[in-house]
């Protein structure tokens, strides 16, 4: 049994970096687009999971297996998708091109992708992570250095936070909100 | 908001409350429990915090080539977050929570669903047609279910117990997944992990209590409690709700319509009792209407006329 510490820092170092072809992967290969991310995250689960009982020699074969299974499953369990999509999948050879991780970036690259991560937030975020990540202020202090509300504060470093996480694995860094489809759904 | 959007803002919360100055053992042991919870919680929480830990040496570059105003404490003594919050709107939506004498309100109309994150850490998702009261400041978290359902993801604390009333009856809990469900008097509780009691308010006797483990799904009305050991995957299916999905297995057409009709403005009515009796199984949209409709009339041969809201379904 592998520790989590460990398997934390194996996931740091081998298996996020596989991020954006692992993102693509996913995309490729199934129809709803909205489920891509709920994917994603499950084969991370998939993978921590089977992981636990001894860490593969190769992260990048071994993440592509357990995403290409867990996809076969989902479709199966999914009576509202064709068959043909499982049969589209259990055929499927997982391509050379997936399994070549990202290079790993010196830590001197992953600031500066931090930093480019920072000037693609829209610019109220921006302000508040740069104002806790580089002046250390407190949100209390923020919150009175740019007359706004603290718990608009914590919600902007929630955005920011997830918006740079998704940056430096190669995603678009785009803050997430609720689409404006659910929120007019939920209007009616 | 998708499960990732919800764990991914529930796992950067905490992140962002570990960052305080005032994390306390005791908010440690309330971390590890999330974290345990959920592989899904793990994963997500290991690589939000990879990613933001990469930009603390913006910091001290900072510090290395500019001269400080003042001198400033380790960054991470700064962050008070206002502990005071009684409940944070994850999904934010229209809903304002009003303060009412039992707790904060939380409503959703019909069709509409609501996770709201609690202070404790805590998550509520409200199914449609739902109002309900939380209130975590007493020694126990209470919440009260007076119409509709929703699911509970709570946080383990054993000194404090989780109680969820639901009319003449209490859920307790310690640290669980479950939904409860309301229909006036009739209730029924799901437990998809862990361990639930229900206890009858009203009988007050040892023998009206009982003990509900993951998979078991209880009703109970004026006749008692009826308990049935399903299984996880049954339990799941009854809360196909928080995908948006009905899940029908050999259910009456009877039932499913019913369970349309909570969702939905547009109601479906059922001409014929022959008809009523079909059994049907598959998983459905709640809010498309028209797609079941249409099912109704390929596959079942039914008749489906609609007259402004009102959509009857005969042979």
């Amino acid at each position: 049994m592998v520790d989590d510490a460990t398997l934390e820092a194996w996931f740091c170092r081998e298996v996020f970096p596989l991020e954006r072809a692992l993102t693509r992967f996913i995309r490729r290969n199934w129809r709803e687009e909205s489920d891509v991310l709920d994917l994603r995250q499950e084969v991370y689960a998939r993978v921590y999971e089977a992981a636990r009982d001894g860490l593969p020699r190769q992260a990048g074969p071994f993440v592509f297996t357990v995403a290409r299974n867990h996809l076969i499953n989902c479709a199966r369990r999914a009576r509202i998708v064709s068959f043909d999509q499982v049969a589209d999948l259990e055929s499927m050879d997982i391509q050379p091109d997936v399994l070549t991780p990202d290079r790993h970036l010196a830590a001197r690259d992953e600031l500066r992708r931090f930093e480019a991560g920072l000037e693609k937030l829209p610019r109220q975020c921006r302000e508040v992570v740069r104002l806790r990540k580089i002046e250390g202020l407190t949100t209390r202090e923020t919150a009175d250095r740019l007359s706004i509300a603290r718990g608009t504060v914590e919600q902007q470093l929630v955005h920011g936070m997830r918006a740079v996480a998704d940056f430096m694995r190669g995603g678009s860094g785009k803050v997430r909100r609720p689409t404006s489809k659910a929120r007019a759904r939920n209007q009616e | 908001m998708s499960k990732f959007d919800r764990t991914e803002e529930a796992a950067a919360r905490w992140l962002i409350r570990y960052e305080e100055s005032d994390w306390t053992d005791a908010d440690q042991a309330e971390l590890d429990s999330w974290l345990s919870a959920d592989v899904e919680h793990k994963v997500a929480f290991w690589r939000l915090k990879d990613a933001w830990t990469k930009g603390d040496r913006l910091a001290s570059r900072r510090a290395d080539t500019v001269t400080a105003e003042r001198q400033r404490p380790k960054l991470h003594r700064y962050f008070q977050i206002a502990a005071g919050l009684a409940a944070v709107l994850v999904a934010a939506i229209l809903l304002v929570p009003a303060m009412l004498g039992n707790g904060e309100l939380f409503e959703t109309a019909k069709g509409v669903q609501q996770t709201v994150l609690l202070a404790d850490g805590s998550q509520m998702e409200l199914n449609t047609a739902t109002r309900l009261r939380a209130d975590l400041a007493g020694a126990r978290r209470e919440v009260w279910l007076d119409s509709g359902e929703a699911y509970f993801e709570v946080v383990h604390n054993p000194r404090r117990p989780f109680v969820v009333h639901a009319g003449s009856h209490d859920v307790k809990v310690l640290g669980t997944r479950f939904s409860v469900r309301r229909d006036g008097d009739a209730v029924q509780v799901a437990v998809l992990q862990g361990r639930v009691r229900l206890d009858d308010i009203e009988r007050a006797k040892p023998s009206s209590s009982a003990v509900l483990t993951a998979g078991a799904i209880a009703r109970t009305d004026d006749a008692g409690v009826l308990i049935r050991q399903a299984s996880a995957e049954r339990v799941q299916d009854d809360l196909g709700w928080r995908e948006g999905l009905l899940v029908f297995d050999q259910t009456t057409l009877e039932e499913a319509v019913a369970e349309f009709n909570r969702y939905n403005g547009r109601q479906l009515v059922i001409a014929d009792p022959a008809v009523a009796a079909i059994r049907i199984g598959g998983r459905l949209q709640a809010r498309n209407v028209d797609g079941f409709t249409r099912l109704l009339e390929r596959i079942y041969g039914l008749k489906v006329e609609t007259d402004g809201n009102l959509v009857t379904i005969s042979k």
